[in-house]
Order: C-alpha cells, then structure tokens, then sequence
C-alpha cells in the first residue's frame, strides 16, 4: 500500500523567547510528520511547548532553528506575506474558544473565511452550505453563534477550518469547552472529516478521550517529544 | 461578500448610536454654523446682489455698503460722460432715526433714489407703488421691521428725523447687516432729512452699456472721478463682506466653531472605532490566523468609519434642514449651498476614515498567535 504524502513536516524545530533579561528555551529540537488521512494527538502538560509546536506548524509562529514543510515544500519562515498565503491555502485551524465571528451566523462565518481565501460571492455561499451540511449543521446556517451550543460553535469553527480545501487541520484543545459528550461527538466529527476528506489532523489536548480516536499519539515533555 | 466591518457595526447598536450621534453633531454644527454665518453674509450684500448696477462708485475707504459717506452729487455728471456707461445715478444710503408709536426711537437704513425702478430697487414690493414715492412725503418699509419696529400698515404716518412719512407700501428681504430695516423714499426727500446730504450722495449707481466691461468701465471711471473709488458689482460685495468677516471677528469666530465641531467629530469616531478595535482583537487575531493580512483589518475599519461618515452625514443634514423653519421663526436664514454640503459630504468621510487610521497602528501590531490563548 502505498505510503500517504506528508502534508506537514517540521524539522529540528528549536523556539526560544526572550522574556525580560532571560531566554526560554520553549522548543529544543522537535521534528514531526503528518501525512494525509492521519489523525495525530499531541499530548503534554502545560508548558511542555504543545502549543508553540502548534503555532509553528501553523506557519503563525517562526521557529528560531528549524524548517516547516507543507505539502512537501519548504516554508520560508522570514517571508510574512509567504506564511499568510500558506495558513490561507493550506491550513485550516480549531481553537479551544471556537473564535467565531459573533455578529456572524454560522453560514457567514464560514463564508468569511472562504472570502479571506479569495472565494467570492455564491461559490463561496455554495462552499459554506456544503461544508456546514458534512458536519451536520444543515438546519442552523443563519444562526448565529449565540443561538448555537457549544458543540454546534465547534462544528461551525470545523467547518470554517474545512473549507477552501486545507491540507492539514490543527486544533488546539477542541474540547476543553464542551462537556464529555459533546466532546466525543465533536471528536468522532474530526475523524470522520480528517479520513473521508484525506486531512491530516493535528490535535493538542489534555483529554484522554482523544486517544481513542487518534492513528498516533505523540508526547511533549519540556520541549522534547517523548520517546 | 460577506461584510464583517457591516455586521460589527450594527452587532452593537448602542456603540453605533453614539458613533453616528458623533458625526451628526460635527456635521449639523458645521451646516448650521456656517448656514447661519453664509445667511447672514448674505444680507451684508443684499442691495448690492439686487441692484441692477454694473459698477458701484463710492467715497474713498467706505468699509462696506451700509456704512456710507457722502460726496458732492455733481460727480454723477462726469461718470455719464465715461465710453460705456448706459447710465448713472446717484444713491442716497443714510441711517437715520424713525420715531414710534410708543415714543421711542429706532434706527432705519434710508435709501433714496429718484427712480428706483430703473435699478429693481425695492426687489421684492408686496403692497404699493414704488412710483408713487416721487408724489410727497411717502416711504416704503420693509416687513423686517415689524420685528424691531412693531407692527405697522400701510396709510400709518412715521416721523423720520422729525419729518412725517406716509408709509404707502411694503417690501420684504430688505434688511441690512446690522439689522436695521430698509426704508426706501425719494431721493429729495432724504436731502431735506440732513444738512449732510445737500446736495450729496452717497453712491453713484452705474449700469454698464451691452458689450461693455464693467471692470474697463470702472478703471474709466476712476479717471474721472479721482476722489472717489470705483468698483465692479463683484469687487464692492467681496468688500463688503471681508469687512463684516475680518473686523467684527465673525470669521474667526465661525473658524473655531466648525474647527471644534470637526475636533468632536474625530474624536468620538476615533474613541468608538478604537475602542472597538480592542474589543475585537481577538477577532482580528483570527482574521490574521485563517490568512488576513493587515490591509483586511485596515478595510474593516475602513468600511466602518465610512458607514459612520455615510450615515452620520444622513442624520446631520436632516437635523441641519430641521432647524431651518425654526431658525427662520428668528428671522435667520441658514444658506447651505448644494456645493457646500458636498464639501461637508467630503470631509466627513476624511474627517472619519482620519479618525479610523488611529486604530491601524494597534491592529497592525495584532498577534495572531493570540488566538490560541484562552
């Protein structure tokens, strides 16, 4: 069987931070690949750098050693205007707080993001309607997030990660804000959207419950990945 | 496309009041300021924009229209002789004291000619004969003077300067920079009135022939009348109204105003719009995550300061025109030219989007990195 194509790779990734008159060695020569279809769960307590990882696989941090690939082809990290156009085309992102677009419904704030992604009028409308009716909120497009639980908030904010067709989706800690439930039902989504649509899937959690969906599960402890 | 800078702006409708409420202020302020201020210039050149003269010949340093000096009469013959002049007469403009009813005594702009018709002056005439001013001892009174004056009719008899007038008619729009309404009567009459107006004038009116310059005419005419000065129709005005704007500090007074209500109107955009932007970093850190750039935010903030300006605009014209009938009750007038208004329309918008620009620097520096936080 054919191995899958790595869609995100980062390599001897080294991040210090300056903070007052001390340097912080956050990340100390992390590499990690992520191929299509794969679901992979990154587990750490806080501190260990899980989320620095995540924000340089995102392309929204820069490394201070270290190269980010996505789809095979080095990032340049010193061209801001590059990152943007790769978090644009190739990443889709989760957070923990939904970050959805209050004074927008469910279907806007999908097509929002589409309309970032330079895809515009009723494509985009059409590209909305489709990715919030995969991840079963086909009855609650004009909703707006207030009217929404938070599990509906995390499918839209999946949904809104899905369109424009990225490469990879990362999510950092998506069920930290819903009861276990919800959080299982919003996990199973992930897995089902991450295998049917050949995404890689990268999950920063503290929640066990992750595991059971994840294809690999990847410690961080101090900066390092766990053997 | 979907329009994030809209959606925000009218989420919080309380945030948007005040912001429109801010530029209607600025807007109504600067209209209605400068209406009142263009309406009231309007009356320092009232007679000069109604008179049918081409070229206006005056003593040497007269200030402005109202405030005449007289100078022999006998200058208005070397003034017909000038190539280009159809015709010339004199014009008396003299305040004087009009005796009423009650006792008291008010002030009264006279002006006398000895055809009025022939220079449409009165303008506008509601009752009476301007003609008929030649037969004796008869004025025209303007409506304004009911203000100051109290109620008058036509066939009541006023003492001007201890002679008896008949009032046998009246006219309206007649009204002189400091107030004072114009009463017209004949150019005789008024000679008897003053031992400083024998044989005097105070104006040579001057009607230019077809084809003439009136800018030639009147450098002809200051050949001929080297004690006098001479202007064009446009030039006399301009005169007049530079002196009400710069020495009663009437400018300088409309400057500040518009200047502070321009200030306010900054001010609470720029308050709104950034307070805004800071309650909404989190969702320009997302718009900066998912892909945006800073020229997406900067359009955001764009477009609302715009909808402001737009709207804001909107409920200051309104509330400007609104105030017309009532400012007309006070018998101001508020002039806003559609020229105007466009240039306030302009500077609204850069007044607004100006106000905007103080919130790009603090979305510029956004961390989209943010978003991950909790």
């Amino acid at each position: 069987m054919k191995e899958a194509d790595s869609v995100l790779a980062v390599r001897e990734i080294v991040k210090v931070f300056d903070e007052g008159n001390q340097r912080v060695e956050v990340l100390k020569g992390v590499s990690l690949e992520v191929r299509a279809g794969e679901v992979v769960a990154l587990e750490g307590p806080s501190g260990s750098g899980k989320t620095t990882l995540l924000s340089i696989m995102g392309c929204i941090l820069t490394p201070t050693r270290g190269r980010v690939e996505v789809r095979g082809q080095v990032v340049p990290m010193d061209r801001p205007d590059r990152l943007r156009e790769v978090r644009r085309r190739d990443i889709g992102f989760v957070f923990q707080q939904f970050n959805l677009f209050p004074a927008l419904s469910a279907r806007e704030n999908v097509e929002y993001a589409l309309n970032v992604k330079g895809v515009r009028g009723a494509e985009a409308g059409r590209e909305a309607r489709r990715v919030l009716e995969q991840v079963g909120l086909g009855d609650r497009l004009d909703f707006l997030p207030r009217d929404l639980s938070g599990g509906q908030k995390q499918r839209v904010a999946i949904a809104r990660a899905l369109a424009g067709g990225p490469a990879v989706l990362l999510a950092d800690e998506p069920t930290a804000n819903l009861d276990t439930t919800v959080g299982t039902q919003v996990l199973e989504l992930f897995r089902a959207v991450a295998k049917r649509e050949d995404k890689g899937l990268v999950i920063v959690t503290h929640d066990p419950k992750v595991r059971a969906i994840a294809d690999r599960v990847v410690g961080i402890r101090d900066g390092r990945l766990a053997a | 496309m979907v329009s994030l800078a809209r959606r925000n702006l009218l989420h919080d409708r309380l945030r948007f009041a005040i912001t429109v409420a801010g530029v209607a202020f600025a807007v109504t302020l600067v209209l209605v300021q400068v209406g009142l201020f263009m309406g009231i210039l309007d009356k320092a050149t009232v007679t000069i924009q109604h008179a049918a003269a081409d070229v206006w010949v005056t003593s040497r340093e007269t200030p402005n229209v109202d405030f005449a000096h007289a100078f022999p009469e006998t200058t208005v013959l070397r003034v017909r002789g000038v190539p280009g002049v159809e015709r010339a007469d004199n014009l008396i403009v003299a305040f004087m004291n009009i005796q009423l009813p009650s006792g008291a005594e008010e002030g009264c702009l006279v002006y006398a000619l000895e055809d009025f018709r022939g220079w449409n002056l009165p303008w506008v005439v509601h009752e009476g004969d301007v003609r008929d001013l030649r037969r004796g001892r008869y004025i025209l009174m303007d409506r304004s003077a009911e203000r100051r004056f109290g109620p008058f009719a036509v066939g009541e008899y006023r003492e001007i300067l201890g002679r008896r007038f008949k009032i046998i008619g009246t006219t309206s729009g007649a009204a002189s920079f400091t107030t004072a309404p114009i009463t017209f009567m004949h150019y005789g009459n008024a000679q008897e009135l003053s031992d400083v107006l024998r044989n005097r004038a105070s104006y040579i009116l001057v009607k230019t022939a077809a084809g003439a310059d009136p800018r030639e005419v009147a450098a002809a005419i200051r050949q001929v009348a080297p004690y006098n000065d001479v202007y064009t129709r446009d030039e006399w005005a301009s005169r007049s109204r530079r002196y009400w704007v710069v020495s009663t500090g009437l400018g300088m007074n409309m400057g500040v105003t518009v200047f502070l209500g321009i200030l306010v109107g900054i001010v609470v955009v720029a308050q709104t719009l950034y307070t805004s932007a800071v309650e909404h970093v989190k969702e320009f850190g997302t718009v900066k995550a998912i892909g945006g750039s800073n020229r997406d935010i900067y359009r955001i903030l764009g477009e609302q300061a715009l909808i402001a300006a737009v709207v804001g605009f909107a409920v200051g014209g309104l509330l400007s025109m609104a105030m017309r009938p009532v400012m007309a009750k006070l018998y101001l007038n508020v002039l806003v030219s559609p020229s105007f208004a466009a240039a306030v329309f302009v500077g609204t918008v850069a007044m607004c989007l100006g106000a905007a620009m103080l919130s790009f620097r603090r979305v510029a520096g956004i961390d989209p990195a943010l978003v991950f936080r909790a």
